[in-house]
């Protein structure tokens, strides 16, 4: 037994509860012995993942069930020693480049060439190709998609690619054309309800029909998260009627909002250091910075001015791209926060004070 | 016209006689081309410069020496009575309790000097090694060491004294144990230890010769090490009215003429440094023989740039040039111009980033009025810019981006400088959060660890979870909200059904997942458990944790930790009964099975028993219930696995034929 959220994963195509017509454009394509390198991509939650999965047994089989998962250790050329955590079977690969950061090109270019060039042994498989499931294939530095773009075509008998991807705006157009494009959308309030319902129904009990809409509208699309607050909740209280029913939103993202309100209240230095420590603190527990970025600021563009709100998206948005060339985050959250601050004054003054500061 | 020629002809004949006089009147001709430095080095103890104490303190560790060097006949009455207090039990040689000296200050205050100068009072010969030796740690095995051993150079019979010059330059580090401090250390400690422990006198010499190390930054990371091991001996600059005194007494050697104020300016500009002073006056003498304030001025800009730390820059990047500041620096108080002036102090520190985080920590304390928050807004823009710089400079290698660095930094003296303002302090935040950050990096690592160990056991089923923002986003807030339902610490046979299911499923989940309840003592002695991997710090923001979240108490946590460890016992139990049916039912089998099912659960048991015996106590120290609690699941958890116990006599010695036989064969 285990989290309701993997234990009620669906393992085949015919067993997805949306997206029929995907379900049904994959499973030809796999039946159709042509199958092209593919790139799905949708929010997360979605269920791509799920897709993924459900595509390589339609196309291989039970076989394809049986994994193993091993850690392999690569050497930069500096001599620095990466782990990657490679998950197997005898028909495909899985594994996330991006967990070594700058370094997967070298973690892509040794794994393909090692699959690409070694042919499928077993004579009893469905297919004469392995499968290369890249996760996160947004986070992949551009030599690490350089790197892909070529083997995608020269080994094409031997192995077929499966990104796994939230955008295609950050993969570089050559990949792209190369991939068939699977694009998962979210799935809707109606049928996170349907899932949500099918699940309490397995684990034996009934869910009130207001408490299955309040899950499903607050986990926005992300059917994973709406199981795992379902199954927080069932775990706190075991009645589930909806007087009684708080969904707690995570940790961070409270705290960041606590962060949003602190600014929109005061503008002041004292409450800039208030306000960074406050970021150090989520940015030490790894959350990335540009969901803090993005979570402050849509709490702030709720709580002020309708004139403002253009102005503050703007500058996240630039402070978010100059963060990701920089190198301290720190620094770029901290000045988002004081411009932030400043609009905000300007607004409140209604008049343009530069003139009197210099 | 003539008249004019002549009698300039004459007056620079008369010149070159005057020279030619002076000449010989100096100390040597020879000498005169050597260095000042050299020529006026101090010869005896008492000739140095600076501070008496120190050297005294210096000479006295190299007198605690004489008794193992010189013999006991050699130490004088003084020193055997120190001895005799201290030394005799410690040290069998009643050598000082550090082996090694470590003399540490800014350059040119003359520590060279003074080491070679006590070894020669103390009647020792020195050996030196400095930079221009290579320092790799072999240099300790083929030079030092021999040079140790031997007791004295080759045809002198002067006992030797190491002088290791330029100690914190030296290669290798001591974290790693082929560094030169590394080996160094041992030399100090490892050998008499052996020594002692083994009483073998060929391997084992014991260190009998002193070491002085002489090194510029005390707190250089390779000395790390050194430091524990060493006595240090720091140097300071020595008071300006002696080295004065000393300049202008060398000044009237060489018939120079030096004002008071001129050598006044030399020492305030060398800040201190006695060899930079000596060797700025020669350069001097040799174009002229007077020395005023401006030629030294003149003779030194640039000379000690390179010495301002980090917090000098960062103070004067957030106050206005001081007046004593400025006369050091030999420019007005009011002087408009800073720029050059600061990105030339701001490149010579040297570590530029830590400038940068000072600037950020420290730019919002300052609470000079600003209405808009434009200078703030302007300062960050600037600090931005400096990370962007700084960002690609390394990511792409653009190391010629470098020089412009300094310049966004300097932005901040126009924006914010303010007389009288709070002083900045040493940047620590931005440390602490790297390591918080690392730590909790950690705890993600061993959560995702557990998650990918319980998807090879479950056929790859929470692989996916442990991807790295999925993690931290969604499933370590929620996950520990699934793990913290409002279990009561009751009974487990009195419980109701709801919460029985309740707590089988918690049982359930952590048990897959690989988190554990493990026992701990807190600082008050008091048990408590801990959660293990302590994935609850993800929902602890600012020491507090959220406030849905129930901390489950220790007697419930008891409960699971039980449960959770019988349960565990079960499936290893399951696990091997299924290896068991699979395998052939020899002896190979049998015996692996026997000896992991009988061991775990006679262990477990011990370990349960001694858990009971603890008992654990509550908030007003009563024993608490689980007692019996705990008893019963026990029982019940071993009442649930009944053990087979298998034996096997004289394996491996018979050639008989094998059979397994049963204990009970033999009772």
């Amino acid at each position: 037994m285990s989290l309701w959220v993997d234990k009620w994963r669906p393992r085949s195509l015919d067993d997805l509860h949306y997206h029929h017509g995907l379900s049904d454009r994959l499973k030809a394509l796999a039946a159709s012995g042509d199958f092209p390198h593919m790139l799905f991509y949708g929010p997360s939650g979605a269920g791509k993942k799920t897709r993924i999965a459900g595509t390589l047994l339609e196309l291989f089989g039970k076989g394809v069930e049986k994994i193993k998962i091993d850690q392999r250790v690569f050497t930069t050329p500096t001599k620095r020693k990466l782990d990657v955590n490679i998950v197997q079977s005898n028909y495909h690969i899985e594994f996330t480049p991006s967990e070594v950061g700058n370094y997967d090109r070298l973690v892509i270019q040794d794994i393909l060439k090692e699959i690409a060039q070694t042919q499928q042994v077993d004579l009893n498989a469905k297919q004469k190709f392995k499968v290369v499931v890249i996760h996160e294939a947004d986070a992949l530095t551009r030599d690490a998609q350089a790197a892909l773009r070529r083997t995608m075509e020269k080994y094409m008998s031997n192995m077929r690619l499966i990104l796994c991807a939230n955008s295609t705006s950050k993969l570089i157009a050559p990949i792209r054309s190369r991939c068939l494009l699977m694009r998962v959308a979210a799935p809707s309030t109606e049928e996170m309800q349907t899932v949500l319902d099918f699940v309490a129904k397995h684990e034996g009990f009934a869910i009130p029909e207001d408490t299955v809409s309040l899950i499903a509208a607050d986990a926005g699309g992300n059917l994973r998260k709406a199981i795992l607050v379902l199954e927080a909740l069932k775990m706190q209280n075991p009645d589930l009627s909806v007087s009684a029913l708080s969904i707690a939103k995570p940790d961070w993202e409270t705290y960041c909002h606590k962060v949003a309100d602190m600014i929109v209240q005061e503008q002041s230095p004292a409450r800039v250091m208030e306000v960074r420590t406050k970021l150090y603190e989520l940015l030490s527990h790894c959350i990335p910075p540009t969901i803090v970025l993005k979570t402050i600021a849509d709490r702030v563009v709720e709580q002020v001015d309708e004139a403002l709100k253009a102005d503050i998206m703007h500058w996240a948005a630039i402070y978010e791209a100059r963060m990701r060339i920089g190198n301290k985050k720190i620094f770029h959250l901290e000045a988002w926060v004081v411009k932030v601050m400043s609009l905000y004054k300007h607004f409140f003054y209604d008049i343009d004070m530069d003139g009197f500061d210099e | 016209m003539l008249d004019d020629l002549s009698a300039s002809v004459a007056t620079k004949l008369v010149v070159e006689d005057l020279q030619q006089a002076t000449k010989p009147a100096q100390p040597a001709t020879a000498s005169s081309s050597a260095l000042w430095v050299d020529r006026y080095k101090p010869n005896r103890f008492t000739e140095l410069l600076g501070d008496d104490r120190v050297h005294r303190e210096v000479l006295s560790w190299v007198k605690e020496w004489d008794n193992c060097v010189f013999g006991k006949g050699k130490a004088r009455g003084k020193k055997r009575a120190r001895g005799d207090e201290d030394g005799e039990n410690t040290d069998e040689w009643r050598r000082p309790k550090e082996k090694l000296l470590l003399l540490s200050g800014p350059p040119g205050l003359g520590k060279t000097t003074l080491a070679h100068i006590v070894a020669a009072h103390a009647g020792y010969e020195a050996f030196e090694i400095n930079a221009s030796d290579a320092r790799s740690a072999d240099v300790v095995d083929l030079r030092i060491r021999p040079a140790l051993e031997s007791g004295s150079k080759v045809g002198s019979s002067k006992p030797v004294l190491v002088v290791i010059d330029e100690i914190d330059g030296a290669t290798g580090g001591s974290e790693n144990a082929g560094g030169f401090i590394h080996k160094l250390i041992q030399l100090t400690y490892d050998r008499p230890k052996k020594k002692g422990k083994q009483g073998e006198k060929t391997q084992s010499r014991p260190l009998r010769r002193p070491i002085i190390c002489i090194c510029n930054d005390l707190y250089a990371a390779s000395l790390a090490k050194l430091r524990q091991h060493a006595r240090i001996v720091r140097f300071s600059r020595p008071n300006d009215l002696h080295i004065i005194r000393r300049l202008r007494e060398i000044c009237e050697g060489e018939n120079m003429k030096a004002d008071a104020r001129a050598l006044a300016t030399l020492v305030g500009v060398a800040q201190g440094d006695f060899r930079g002073c000596l060797n700025t006056l020669q350069m001097l003498k040799s174009r002229n023989t007077e020395v005023t304030e401006t030629m030294v001025r003149s003779a030194t800009e640039g000379m000690k740039e390179a010495e301002a730390s980090q917090m000098v820059v960062l103070n004067d990047l957030f106050s206005p040039l001081s007046r004593k500041r400025a006369k050091e620096l030999g420019i007005r108080e009011d002087e408009p111009r800073f720029v050059s002036r600061l990105s030339r102090e701001i490149d010579g520190c040297g570590s530029i980033d830590k400038v940068a985080i000072g600037c950020f920590e420290h730019y919002a304390l300052l609470h000079r009025h600003d209405g808009t928050f434009s200078r703030y807004v302007k300062g960050m823009e600037w600090i931005c810019t400096y990370d962007h710089m700084s960002g690609t400079m390394r990511t792409d290698r653009e190391y010629s981006l470098m020089p412009y660095l300094s310049y966004s930094l300097v932005a901040f003296y126009p924006l914010f400088q303010e007389r009288g303002a709070q002083k900045a302090e040493r940047p620590k935040a931005d440390w602490e959060h790297y390591t918080q950050t690392k730590t909790n990096q950690e705890i993600y690592g061993s959560l995702a660890q557990c998650l990918r160990t319980a998807a090879s056991r479950c056929g790859g089923g929470y692989r996916h979870f442990s991807n790295e923002p999925l993690l931290q986003l969604e499933l370590a807030p929620y996950l520990n909200r699934i793990i913290s339902p409002p279990l009561r610490p009751v009974n487990s046979q009195v419980i109701r059904p709801a919460e029985k299911a309740l707590l089988a499923r918690l049982v359930d989940i952590m048990a897959t997942l690989e988190l554990r309840f493990v026992q701990e003592k807190n600082e008050d002695g008091q048990l408590v458990y801990r959660l293990d991997p302590p994935v609850d710090v993800f929902v602890t923001y600012d020491g507090k944790r959220a406030a849905d979240l129930a901390v489950s108490r220790y007697a419930v946590r008891h409960l699971v930790a039980a449960e959770i460890d019988a349960q565990v016992i079960a499936r290893h139990a399951e696990g091997l009964e299924k290896t068991k049916g699979k395998t052939d039912p020899f002896f190979a089998g049998k015996k692996s099975a026997g000896a992991d099912e009988g061991q775990p659960a006679a262990k477990r048991a011990r370990k349960d028993d001694k858990l009971v015996e603890k008992a654990a106590v509550d908030f007003f120290g009563r024993t608490i219930i689980p007692k019996e609690t705990h008893q019963s699941i026990a029982k019940a958890a071993r009442k649930a696995n009944v053990y087979r116990v298998s034996y096997k006599f004289n394996e491996g010695n018979s050639a008989a034929v094998r059979k397994p036989v049963k204990v009970s064969a033999f009772l």
